[in-house]
């Protein structure tokens, strides 16, 4: 009789700390994305009560839009620049602060990992300031060191406007993935590369040969992570820093659905749009998981 | 027996923690800012002639955006007709983001009563679309002015009459669009300013030469100032009101004109000139009216909203100079397009006899004085003068005066289109014409190619 008490007393426990954050999760989760979907078969302004069933219209105007290529190949250009550029450089930061023996090691952390911690509309405006063509630091860098002729208007080029969102995305996301493979790389036993040394290994093939086959676990958890944030979270940055533009440059899935939805009064097909957002998001990271699939190593 | 006390306790948290959850997410019930101001009947109804009203009683929500105009008019007014009328409890909702924090009572068809609509999240169009206005034509043609004229034929841009004849908003704000520039500071370089697009690109030229800047600036991440503040008073200037409205909603023949090609060759002109901040297109329209302040450029884009916006930071050396953008050809009027704030009362309004009474109150002549010296644009109130008020810019009574001996200008109005699909073609008319103004400004397409571009879509957009 006390076994089957504490089985039910388990039972309830494990109830009362998953319930309230379960209801959170279906409240701001799951029925804003139902929602979505629902709305995504009206023609509704978004602004009053009269909303008409219209069915699949949305979708198939989707279909015919000539910007929504546009922000799809934006979206994933972002999400591949990201991935690379923030897993080459937080898996350098995270070896060169764990391996190299670096005095000020727990300093460079929290510099690095300070981005992380700044609301994102912030360093879109700090960046906008750093892009400035007359007060900025770039092009004033460029101007003092002779190089006239790469001073432009970064954010008002039509070629360097994408790029130049870029940078600051992957500068602002470094900080947490290093962290995470930091974590990792200090659970790698020391032997392992003790006996590496004495076989004569050099640095680059202990990198490669140790170290990131014992996390890969967690770089291919960051670049899911990155992949997903990535798709839904651009729209930030973008509508910070350049509202979509110039003309439509820098838009993305996100931007653009805040257009149609709260500019345009257009909130079904901005639903639309987000229910498109949902699926390619899925897709991809359904993709990813098949190609990053590899056995856990363990040595 | 610890065993059952332990689980009941614990029952007991869970119980509340669920009973937690769900209050703060059940529906917002109070999302209003208490009622401000709630001095009732205790206050003596003397003040401006109205005396109060029988009947005029109970609870008036009023709904404003406050933005570049500020809202010292709207609290000066709201006082006087409290004075005037205190039997009535005004409840305010007002703020730069009030469009977004009251959607959920528009959506949930409990309005305010009175509602000024202007600022991000408002649209006159959808809101006459969804019927969330009320009705006023029969009552606003029985509005008299002070002097007996009645209220219709006194605005400046008239009342716009939809569906056959309907009223569902009166006319309050008169902004336009039109050319800002540093009035002493060409009249310290003894720079004149022009009249047609002729003087116009001569000045330009002349400022770049002598001032080594780029002349002319707008925000190339909202293109629609631009297109409002240049290319509407240019499609006026040359083909009148037709020209201009019919190019907005997309009529095929009026963008394969000549008139909307020869405007187009005069941008290509300024563009090809080198007039253009070749860093247009990363501002944002702060960041370009703050380029004039620091006289990066001279010639700007904008609505009288300016000076108000940009007070803060407004040298003590500037005086702001406002001409209607001269794209016109020489020996032809300038053109302004009003870009008119409109105020109503919403159909599902609890208190519509209160509404009607507020709105009657705001149009006289005083609370155009007074709007003119705190707001920097004009109320929609003709023959208002203006001239002996010191507390009022020189700019806006230069305009006053041009709007109100008419031949020096022409004003050209915006109609509103009728008809969903009618309103649908203008709206992505504007998106595509927003995307081809950057093209242009930026350099990458010709005055043809524009207009071709332009012509494709109101084809596309219309099945041809």
């Amino acid at each position: 009789m006390g076994v089957v008490q504490s089985k039910r007393q388990k039972y309830l426990f494990l109830a009362f700390c998953l319930l309230p954050t379960f209801i959170v999760f279906c409240l701001f989760t799951v029925y804003p994305m139902v929602g979505g979907v629902y709305y995504s078969f009206f023609d509704w302004s978004g602004t009053s009560s009269v909303m008409k069933f219209i069915g699949l219209d949305n979708y198939k105007r989707i279909f015919s839009d000539s910007v929504i290529p546009k922000a799809i190949f934006n979206d994933y250009f972002f999400v591949f620049v990201k991935v690379i550029g923030i897993m080459v450089l937080s898996l350098f930061f995270a070896v060169a602060l764990t391996q190299l023996r670096i005095k000020e090691a727990p300093f460079y952390r929290i510099v690095f990992f300070f981005p992380n911690i700044m609301s994102v509309v912030v360093i879109g405006i700090l960046w906008q300031f750093i892009y400035d063509p007359n007060i900025g630091l770039l092009n004033g860098l460029f101007r003092a060191i002779g190089l006239e002729a790469w001073a432009r208007p970064w954010l008002g080029d039509m070629t360097w406007a994408l790029p130049s969102i870029a940078i600051p995305a992957i500068w602002a996301g470094i900080g947490l993935f290093m962290l995470l493979l930091m974590g990792g790389i200090s659970n790698i036993p020391k032997s392992l590369y003790e006996a590496a040394d004495i076989d004569g290994a050099s640095e680059w093939q202990q990198f490669w040969k140790i170290t990131v086959p014992l996390i890969w676990p967690q770089i291919k958890t960051s670049i899911l992570y990155i992949i997903i944030t990535s798709l839904n979270g651009s729209f930030v940055l973008v509508q910070v820093m350049t509202a979509g533009g110039p003309g439509i440059a820098t838009e993305v899935l996100g931007s653009y659905l805040y257009q149609r939805a709260f500019e345009d009064f257009k909130f079904g097909y901005g639903a639309a749009i987000g229910v498109v957002i949902l699926v390619l998001s899925l897709a991809t990271v359904l993709i990813f998981q098949f190609l990053l699939k590899k056995e856990k190593v363990e040595y | 027996m610890r065993n059952k006390s332990f689980k009941k306790s614990w029952l007991f948290l869970l119980f509340a923690l669920l009973l937690l959850v769900l209050a703060a997410c059940s529906g917002n019930t109070t999302t209003e800012e208490p009622p401000k101001d709630t001095e009732t009947s205790s206050e003596e109804g003397t003040t401006e002639g109205e005396g109060t009203s029988s009947g005029i009683s109970g609870d008036l929500e009023i709904q404003y955006f406050v933005g570049g105009y500020g809202d010292a008019w709207w609290k000066e007014v709201i006082a006087d007709f409290k004075a005037a009328y205190p039997d009535v409890n005004i409840i305010e909702h007002a703020g730069p983001n009030i469009n977004t924090e009251m959607n959920t009572r528009w959506i949930s068809n409990d309005p305010p009563d009175v509602v000024y609509i202007d600022g991000n999240g408002s649209s006159e169009t959808q809101m006459i679309a969804d019927g969330q206005l009320m009705d006023i034509s029969e009552w606003a043609k029985g509005i008299t002015m002070e002097n007996g004229t009645p209220l219709l034929d006194s605005f400046i841009s008239p009342a716009e009459e939809l569906d056959g004849g309907k009223i569902y908003s009166l006319p309050l704000v008169f902004d336009t669009w039109g050319m800002w520039y540093d009035s002493a500071w060409f009249d310290e370089k003894g720079w004149k300013v022009p009249t047609d697009f002729d003087s116009w690109l001569a000045s330009m030229k002349q400022i770049k030469e002598e001032a080594g800047i780029a002349p002319f600036v707008t925000t190339g991440q909202y293109p629609q100032y631009f297109q409002r503040g240049v290319l509407n008073p240019a499609f006026a200037a040359a083909g009148g009101e037709q020209l201009l409205n019919d190019l907005a909603n997309g009529v095929v023949e009026a963008w394969e004109g000549e008139e909307v090609l020869q405007v187009m060759k005069k941008v290509e002109k300024i563009v090809e000139e080198g007039l253009v901040d070749t860093g247009f297109a990363a501002y944002n329209h702060t960041q370009s009216q703050m380029n004039l302040l620091l006289h990066q450029n001279a010639y700007i884009p904008v609505g009288f909203w300016l000076p108000n916006e940009m007070k803060k930071d407004t040298p003590e050396s500037l005086v702001y100079g406002f001409v209607p953008t001269p794209m016109n050809d020489s020996g032809k009027s300038m053109a302004l397009i009003p870009d008119i704030r409109t105020v109503a009362i919403a159909k599902e309004a609890d208190n519509p006899e209160a509404a009607k009474a507020f709105l009657e109150f705001i149009f006289t002549e005083t609370y155009a004085q007074k709007f003119a010296e705190s707001t920097g644009a004009i109320m929609n109130l003709k023959n208002v003068d203006l001239s002996s008020n010191d507390r009022v810019p020189e700019f806006l009574k230069g305009i006053n005066d041009m709007i109100n001996s008419p031949g020096q200008i022409q004003i050209h109005n915006r109609n509103t289109p009728e008809g969903q699909e009618e309103q649908d073609i203008a709206v992505e008319m504007t998106n595509e014409i927003k995307l081809q103004i950057v093209e242009i400004l930026i350099g990458n397409i010709t005055a043809e190619e524009f207009v071709e571009r332009m012509t494709n879509k109101a084809k596309e957009l219309r099945g041809q």
